[in-house]
Protein backbone atom coordinates (compact mmCIF):
# COMPACT_ATOMS: atom_id res chain seq x y z
CA UNK A 1 0.00 0.00 0.00
CA UNK A 2 1.13 3.26 -0.73
CA UNK A 3 1.80 5.64 1.78
CA UNK A 4 0.59 9.02 2.29
CA UNK A 5 2.98 12.48 2.43
CA UNK A 6 1.41 12.62 5.82
CA UNK A 7 3.12 9.43 7.05
CA UNK A 8 5.74 9.96 5.26
CA UNK A 9 6.71 12.74 7.28
CA UNK A 10 5.24 12.07 10.39
CA UNK A 11 7.37 8.63 10.23
CA UNK A 12 10.57 10.21 8.85
CA UNK A 13 10.56 12.73 12.00
CA UNK A 14 8.97 10.25 14.98
CA UNK A 15 12.21 11.48 16.57
CA UNK A 16 12.86 15.21 16.13
CA UNK A 17 15.93 14.83 18.02
CA UNK A 18 17.88 13.03 15.59
CA UNK A 19 17.88 16.21 13.37
CA UNK A 20 21.05 17.92 14.25
CA UNK A 21 21.51 21.66 14.30
CA UNK A 22 24.99 23.22 12.35
CA UNK A 23 26.60 25.10 15.08
CA UNK A 24 25.81 28.91 14.51
CA UNK A 25 29.78 30.53 14.30
CA UNK A 26 31.73 31.87 11.07
CA UNK A 27 28.37 33.02 9.50
CA UNK A 28 30.20 36.55 9.37
CA UNK A 29 33.23 35.14 7.53
CA UNK A 30 31.99 34.75 3.25
CA UNK A 31 30.07 38.02 4.29
CA UNK A 32 33.19 39.86 5.18
CA UNK A 33 35.05 38.54 2.23
CA UNK A 34 32.18 39.99 0.42
CA UNK A 35 31.99 43.48 1.47
CA UNK A 36 35.45 44.09 1.10
CA UNK A 37 35.54 42.24 -2.34
CA UNK A 38 32.50 44.46 -3.46
CA UNK A 39 33.99 47.81 -1.54
CA UNK A 40 37.56 46.83 -3.57
CA UNK A 41 36.07 46.29 -6.91
CA UNK A 42 34.01 49.70 -6.72
CA UNK A 43 37.18 51.09 -5.76
CA UNK A 44 39.06 50.22 -8.64
CA UNK A 45 36.27 51.14 -11.51
CA UNK A 46 36.61 54.28 -9.74
CA UNK A 47 39.98 54.95 -10.14
CA UNK A 48 40.26 53.18 -13.91
CA UNK A 49 37.28 55.75 -14.25
CA UNK A 50 39.58 58.81 -13.16
CA UNK A 51 42.74 57.52 -15.25
CA UNK A 52 39.99 57.15 -18.16
CA UNK A 53 38.27 60.52 -17.78
CA UNK A 54 41.73 62.10 -17.58
CA UNK A 55 42.78 61.17 -21.19
CA UNK A 56 39.30 62.22 -21.89
CA UNK A 57 39.18 65.46 -21.08
CA UNK A 58 42.48 66.59 -22.51
CA UNK A 59 41.47 66.07 -26.48
CA UNK A 60 37.46 67.18 -25.57
CA UNK A 61 38.69 70.30 -23.90
CA UNK A 62 41.89 71.02 -26.74
CA UNK A 63 38.42 70.73 -29.46
CA UNK A 64 36.36 72.48 -27.21
CA UNK A 65 38.89 75.84 -27.31
CA UNK A 66 39.04 75.28 -23.71
CA UNK A 67 42.62 73.49 -23.62
CA UNK A 68 44.07 75.10 -20.06
CA UNK A 69 41.34 73.79 -18.19
CA UNK A 70 41.79 70.55 -19.95
CA UNK A 71 45.23 70.11 -19.16
CA UNK A 72 44.77 71.21 -15.22
CA UNK A 73 41.98 68.90 -15.00
CA UNK A 74 44.66 66.55 -16.49
CA UNK A 75 47.33 67.29 -14.14
CA UNK A 76 44.43 66.77 -10.70
CA UNK A 77 43.32 63.79 -11.96
CA UNK A 78 46.44 62.30 -12.53
CA UNK A 79 47.32 63.56 -8.55
CA UNK A 80 44.31 62.34 -7.42
CA UNK A 81 45.47 58.62 -8.95
CA UNK A 82 48.38 59.10 -7.17
CA UNK A 83 46.67 59.78 -4.02
CA UNK A 84 44.56 56.74 -4.23
CA UNK A 85 47.62 54.82 -5.46
CA UNK A 86 49.24 54.79 -2.28
CA UNK A 87 45.65 53.94 -0.19
CA UNK A 88 45.24 51.18 -2.59
CA UNK A 89 48.92 49.75 -1.51
CA UNK A 90 47.81 49.55 2.45
CA UNK A 91 44.47 48.35 1.26
CA UNK A 92 46.18 45.25 -0.27
CA UNK A 93 48.29 45.07 2.73
CA UNK A 94 45.53 44.25 5.17
CA UNK A 95 46.03 40.26 6.55
CA UNK A 96 42.93 38.35 5.14
CA UNK A 97 43.73 35.23 7.93
CA UNK A 98 42.48 37.41 10.71
CA UNK A 99 39.32 36.36 11.50
CA UNK A 100 35.90 38.40 10.25
CA UNK A 101 36.19 40.42 12.92
CA UNK A 102 39.67 41.89 12.75
CA UNK A 103 39.26 41.43 9.27
CA UNK A 104 36.85 44.16 8.71
CA UNK A 105 38.09 46.16 11.89
CA UNK A 106 41.40 46.65 9.76
CA UNK A 107 39.27 47.63 6.86
CA UNK A 108 37.32 50.19 8.70
CA UNK A 109 40.72 51.57 9.69
CA UNK A 110 41.70 51.35 6.54
CA UNK A 111 38.55 53.14 4.83
CA UNK A 112 38.25 55.70 7.96
CA UNK A 113 42.04 56.74 6.45
CA UNK A 114 40.73 56.93 3.08
CA UNK A 115 38.16 59.66 3.99
CA UNK A 116 40.27 61.49 6.03
CA UNK A 117 43.02 61.48 3.46
CA UNK A 118 40.26 62.64 0.23
CA UNK A 119 38.72 65.53 3.36
CA UNK A 120 41.84 66.93 3.29
CA UNK A 121 42.68 66.48 -0.27
CA UNK A 122 39.42 67.97 -0.92
CA UNK A 123 39.90 71.44 0.34
CA UNK A 124 42.41 71.60 -1.95
CA UNK A 125 40.31 69.83 -4.76
CA UNK A 126 37.39 71.80 -4.88
CA UNK A 127 39.30 75.37 -5.34
CA UNK A 128 41.75 74.07 -7.40
CA UNK A 129 38.45 72.58 -10.03
CA UNK A 130 37.18 76.04 -10.07
CA UNK A 131 39.87 77.65 -10.71
CA UNK A 132 40.89 75.25 -13.51
CA UNK A 133 37.32 75.68 -14.84
CA UNK A 134 37.58 79.81 -14.09
CA UNK A 135 41.16 80.03 -16.45
CA UNK A 136 39.88 77.49 -18.77
CA UNK A 137 36.79 79.36 -19.77
CA UNK A 138 38.64 82.75 -19.25
CA UNK A 139 41.64 81.88 -21.62
CA UNK A 140 39.82 79.87 -24.19
CA UNK A 141 37.86 81.22 -27.41
CA UNK A 142 34.44 82.07 -28.08
CA UNK A 143 34.23 83.11 -31.63
CA UNK A 144 37.84 83.79 -32.16
CA UNK A 145 37.52 86.36 -28.97
CA UNK A 146 39.35 85.40 -25.50
CA UNK A 147 37.00 85.89 -23.48
CA UNK A 148 38.57 86.79 -20.16
CA UNK A 149 39.91 89.80 -21.99
CA UNK A 150 36.89 90.94 -23.51
CA UNK A 151 35.00 90.77 -19.93
CA UNK A 152 37.88 92.85 -19.24
CA UNK A 153 37.70 95.23 -21.42
CA UNK A 154 34.20 96.29 -20.88
CA UNK A 155 34.20 96.05 -17.08
CA UNK A 156 37.16 98.95 -17.19
CA UNK A 157 35.27 100.85 -20.26
CA UNK A 158 32.31 100.63 -17.47
CA UNK A 159 34.45 101.55 -14.77
CA UNK A 160 37.59 103.27 -15.75
CA UNK A 161 38.88 103.66 -12.41
CA UNK A 162 38.78 100.10 -11.06
CA UNK A 163 42.16 98.98 -9.85
CA UNK A 164 44.14 96.22 -12.08
CA UNK A 165 46.16 93.98 -10.58
CA UNK A 166 48.43 92.15 -13.52
CA UNK A 167 45.69 93.36 -15.98
CA UNK A 168 43.36 92.00 -13.60
CA UNK A 169 40.04 93.65 -12.18
CA UNK A 170 40.88 93.91 -8.16
CA UNK A 171 37.42 93.09 -7.77
CA UNK A 172 37.15 90.51 -9.75
CA UNK A 173 40.29 88.75 -7.62
CA UNK A 174 38.78 89.53 -5.07
CA UNK A 175 35.40 87.59 -5.83
CA UNK A 176 37.67 84.69 -6.97
CA UNK A 177 39.65 84.40 -3.75
CA UNK A 178 36.18 84.46 -1.87
CA UNK A 179 34.63 81.74 -3.89
CA UNK A 180 37.77 79.62 -3.88
CA UNK A 181 38.01 80.58 0.25
CA UNK A 182 34.47 79.18 0.56
CA UNK A 183 35.31 75.89 -1.61
CA UNK A 184 38.29 75.43 0.65
CA UNK A 185 36.22 75.90 3.81
CA UNK A 186 33.70 73.53 2.54
CA UNK A 187 35.39 70.93 0.43
CA UNK A 188 35.70 68.84 3.63
CA UNK A 189 31.76 67.95 3.78
CA UNK A 190 31.26 68.04 -0.30
CA UNK A 191 34.28 65.35 -0.48
CA UNK A 192 33.13 63.25 2.36
CA UNK A 193 29.22 64.05 1.11
CA UNK A 194 30.62 62.69 -2.73
CA UNK A 195 32.18 59.53 -0.73
CA UNK A 196 28.76 58.67 0.65
CA UNK A 197 27.24 59.29 -2.82
CA UNK A 198 29.26 56.38 -3.88
CA UNK A 199 30.20 54.11 -0.99
CA UNK A 200 27.62 55.41 1.95
CA UNK A 201 25.62 51.96 1.41
CA UNK A 202 28.11 49.82 1.36
CA UNK A 203 29.63 51.43 4.65
CA UNK A 204 26.31 51.77 6.15
CA UNK A 205 26.43 47.45 6.03
CA UNK A 206 29.84 47.34 7.35
CA UNK A 207 29.11 49.40 10.32
CA UNK A 208 26.08 47.48 10.90
CA UNK A 209 28.25 43.90 10.25
CA UNK A 210 31.02 45.49 13.01
CA UNK A 211 28.54 46.17 15.31
CA UNK A 212 26.41 43.14 14.99
CA UNK A 213 29.61 41.12 15.53
CA UNK A 214 30.49 42.98 18.74
CA UNK A 215 27.11 42.26 20.13
CA UNK A 216 27.62 38.46 19.57
CA UNK A 217 31.02 38.35 21.09
CA UNK A 218 29.45 40.08 24.13
CA UNK B 1 23.95 36.21 19.72
CA UNK B 2 24.13 34.97 23.71
CA UNK B 3 24.26 31.20 23.83
CA UNK B 4 21.15 31.29 26.67
CA UNK B 5 18.98 33.21 23.88
CA UNK B 6 19.95 30.24 21.56
CA UNK B 7 19.22 27.58 23.58
CA UNK B 8 16.07 28.75 25.41
CA UNK B 9 14.24 30.48 22.21
CA UNK B 10 16.25 28.62 19.39
CA UNK B 11 16.76 25.52 19.93
CA UNK B 12 13.19 24.48 20.85
CA UNK B 13 12.39 25.19 17.14
CA UNK B 14 15.57 24.02 15.73
CA UNK B 15 14.03 20.84 14.20
CA UNK B 16 11.64 23.12 12.63
CA UNK B 17 14.15 25.38 10.66
CA UNK B 18 16.11 22.32 9.83
CA UNK B 19 13.28 21.28 7.97
CA UNK B 20 12.54 24.43 6.21
CA UNK B 21 16.35 24.82 5.44
CA UNK B 22 16.32 21.46 4.33
CA UNK B 23 13.74 22.23 1.99
CA UNK B 24 15.39 25.04 0.03
CA UNK B 25 18.57 23.98 -0.41
CA UNK B 26 20.40 21.60 -2.89
CA UNK B 27 23.81 21.41 -0.40
CA UNK B 28 25.15 20.50 3.10
CA UNK B 29 27.16 23.84 2.58
CA UNK B 30 24.08 26.10 1.83
CA UNK B 31 21.97 24.44 4.68
CA UNK B 32 24.53 24.95 7.21
CA UNK B 33 24.35 29.14 5.84
CA UNK B 34 20.65 29.14 5.54
CA UNK B 35 20.30 27.49 9.31
CA UNK B 36 23.38 30.46 10.68
CA UNK B 37 21.33 33.13 8.52
CA UNK B 38 17.88 32.36 10.17
CA UNK B 39 19.48 31.72 13.66
CA UNK B 40 20.85 35.42 13.11
CA UNK B 41 18.05 36.91 12.12
CA UNK B 42 15.51 35.73 14.78
CA UNK B 43 18.41 36.85 17.29
CA UNK B 44 18.35 40.07 15.25
CA UNK B 45 14.85 40.16 14.93
CA UNK B 46 13.70 39.60 18.43
CA UNK B 47 13.06 42.80 19.76
CA UNK B 48 10.44 43.21 16.75
CA UNK B 49 8.62 40.09 18.43
CA UNK B 50 5.31 41.68 19.67
CA UNK B 51 3.54 38.69 21.26
CA UNK B 52 0.48 38.77 18.79
CA UNK B 53 1.41 35.53 17.61
CA UNK B 54 3.33 32.30 19.61
CA UNK B 55 6.61 32.43 19.48
CA UNK B 56 6.86 29.17 17.79
CA UNK B 57 4.78 31.09 14.61
CA UNK B 58 7.28 34.10 14.66
CA UNK B 59 10.00 31.80 14.02
CA UNK B 60 8.23 29.75 11.59
CA UNK B 61 7.42 32.80 9.67
CA UNK B 62 10.97 34.80 10.07
CA UNK B 63 12.55 31.28 8.88
CA UNK B 64 10.40 31.17 5.78
CA UNK B 65 10.97 34.48 5.02
CA UNK B 66 14.82 34.18 5.54
CA UNK B 67 14.75 31.33 3.22
CA UNK B 68 12.76 32.83 0.43
CA UNK B 69 15.22 35.79 0.79
CA UNK B 70 18.37 33.70 0.53
CA UNK B 71 16.84 31.60 -2.23
CA UNK B 72 15.87 34.48 -4.29
CA UNK B 73 19.47 36.37 -3.84
CA UNK B 74 21.06 33.28 -5.19
CA UNK B 75 18.83 33.16 -7.89
CA UNK B 76 19.62 36.68 -9.14
CA UNK B 77 23.47 35.59 -8.94
CA UNK B 78 23.12 32.58 -11.01
CA UNK B 79 21.01 34.79 -13.30
CA UNK B 80 24.13 34.72 -15.80
CA UNK B 81 24.55 31.16 -15.72
CA UNK B 82 22.76 28.17 -17.43
CA UNK B 83 19.32 27.75 -16.67
CA UNK B 84 20.00 23.78 -16.36
CA UNK B 85 21.51 25.20 -12.81
CA UNK B 86 17.94 25.83 -11.61
CA UNK B 87 17.19 22.27 -12.29
CA UNK B 88 20.07 20.49 -11.16
CA UNK B 89 19.34 17.26 -9.92
CA UNK B 90 19.90 16.80 -6.26
CA UNK B 91 22.81 14.67 -5.05
CA UNK B 92 23.09 11.77 -2.40
CA UNK B 93 24.89 14.40 -0.38
CA UNK B 94 21.42 15.89 0.38
CA UNK B 95 19.64 12.62 1.03
CA UNK B 96 21.03 13.14 5.18
CA UNK B 97 17.91 11.33 6.75
CA UNK B 98 17.70 8.02 7.48
CA UNK B 99 14.54 7.31 6.13
CA UNK B 100 14.42 6.64 2.32
CA UNK B 101 11.34 7.33 2.32
CA UNK B 102 11.65 11.51 3.80
CA UNK B 103 14.26 11.80 1.50
CA UNK B 104 12.16 11.14 -1.70
CA UNK B 105 9.67 13.55 -0.34
CA UNK B 106 12.00 16.36 0.77
CA UNK B 107 13.77 15.77 -3.23
CA UNK B 108 9.58 16.15 -4.49
CA UNK B 109 9.13 19.26 -2.22
CA UNK B 110 12.21 20.74 -3.88
CA UNK B 111 10.62 20.61 -6.87
CA UNK B 112 7.59 22.63 -6.09
CA UNK B 113 7.92 26.61 -6.00
CA UNK B 114 9.12 28.55 -3.10
CA UNK B 115 5.95 29.65 -1.94
CA UNK B 116 4.37 25.97 -2.33
CA UNK B 117 7.38 24.47 -0.78
CA UNK B 118 6.72 26.82 2.57
CA UNK B 119 2.87 25.67 2.57
CA UNK B 120 3.30 22.26 2.77
CA UNK B 121 6.11 22.32 5.45
CA UNK B 122 3.73 23.78 7.42
CA UNK B 123 0.83 21.79 6.50
CA UNK B 124 2.89 18.34 7.33
CA UNK B 125 3.54 20.28 10.49
CA UNK B 126 0.38 20.04 10.88
CA UNK B 127 -0.56 23.87 11.36
CA UNK B 128 -4.01 24.85 11.20
CA UNK B 129 -4.98 26.65 7.86
CA UNK B 130 -5.41 29.84 9.83
CA UNK B 131 -2.05 29.85 10.93
CA UNK B 132 -0.83 28.92 7.37
CA UNK B 133 -2.92 31.57 6.06
CA UNK B 134 -1.56 34.18 8.90
CA UNK B 135 2.12 33.55 7.96
CA UNK B 136 1.88 32.95 4.22
CA UNK B 137 -0.68 36.12 4.18
CA UNK B 138 -3.38 34.48 2.47
CA UNK B 139 -6.54 33.39 3.02
CA UNK B 140 -7.46 29.68 4.44
CA UNK B 141 -9.83 28.83 1.61
CA UNK B 142 -6.95 29.96 -0.66
CA UNK B 143 -4.76 27.46 1.90
CA UNK B 144 -7.27 24.73 1.52
CA UNK B 145 -6.94 24.67 -2.35
CA UNK B 146 -3.28 25.19 -2.68
CA UNK B 147 -2.45 22.41 -0.51
CA UNK B 148 -4.89 20.14 -2.18
CA UNK B 149 -3.14 20.85 -5.33
CA UNK B 150 0.66 20.61 -4.08
CA UNK B 151 -0.75 17.13 -2.56
CA UNK B 152 -1.49 15.87 -6.23
CA UNK B 153 1.75 17.47 -7.49
CA UNK B 154 3.90 15.62 -4.90
CA UNK B 155 1.52 12.59 -5.30
CA UNK B 156 2.77 12.42 -9.24
CA UNK B 157 6.06 13.22 -8.09
CA UNK B 158 6.14 10.34 -5.91
CA UNK B 159 4.16 8.06 -8.05
CA UNK B 160 5.86 4.81 -7.97
CA UNK B 161 8.54 5.83 -5.95
CA UNK B 162 7.10 4.76 -2.51
CA UNK B 163 5.65 2.10 -1.23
Amino acid sequence: MEKSIESIWKEGFVNDEKLIAPKVNDLYNQKSIDIVSKFKRMYRINVIGIVVFSFIVLPMSYFSNIPYMGIMMFFLFNLILIVNRKTIFKLNKIDNSLNSYEYLLSFKGWTDELIAVNTKFSRFLYPYMFLALFFGFWCGSLGGDVPGDAIVKGFVSEYPNTPLVFGFPLVFIGIMLFVMLFLALVGGRIGKWDFNLGYGRIMRRLKTMIKDMEELKQ
Amino acid sequence: MSNDFYTTSILPHSGIIIKICRAYTDTQEDFEDYYQEVCLQIWKSKDRFREESKWSTWVYRLALNCCLTLIKKKKNNRQNVASDFEQKEIGAENNVFEDESLNMLYDAIRKLSEIDRAIILLYLEEKPYEIIAEIIGTSSNNIAVRITRIKERLKKLLDGKIN
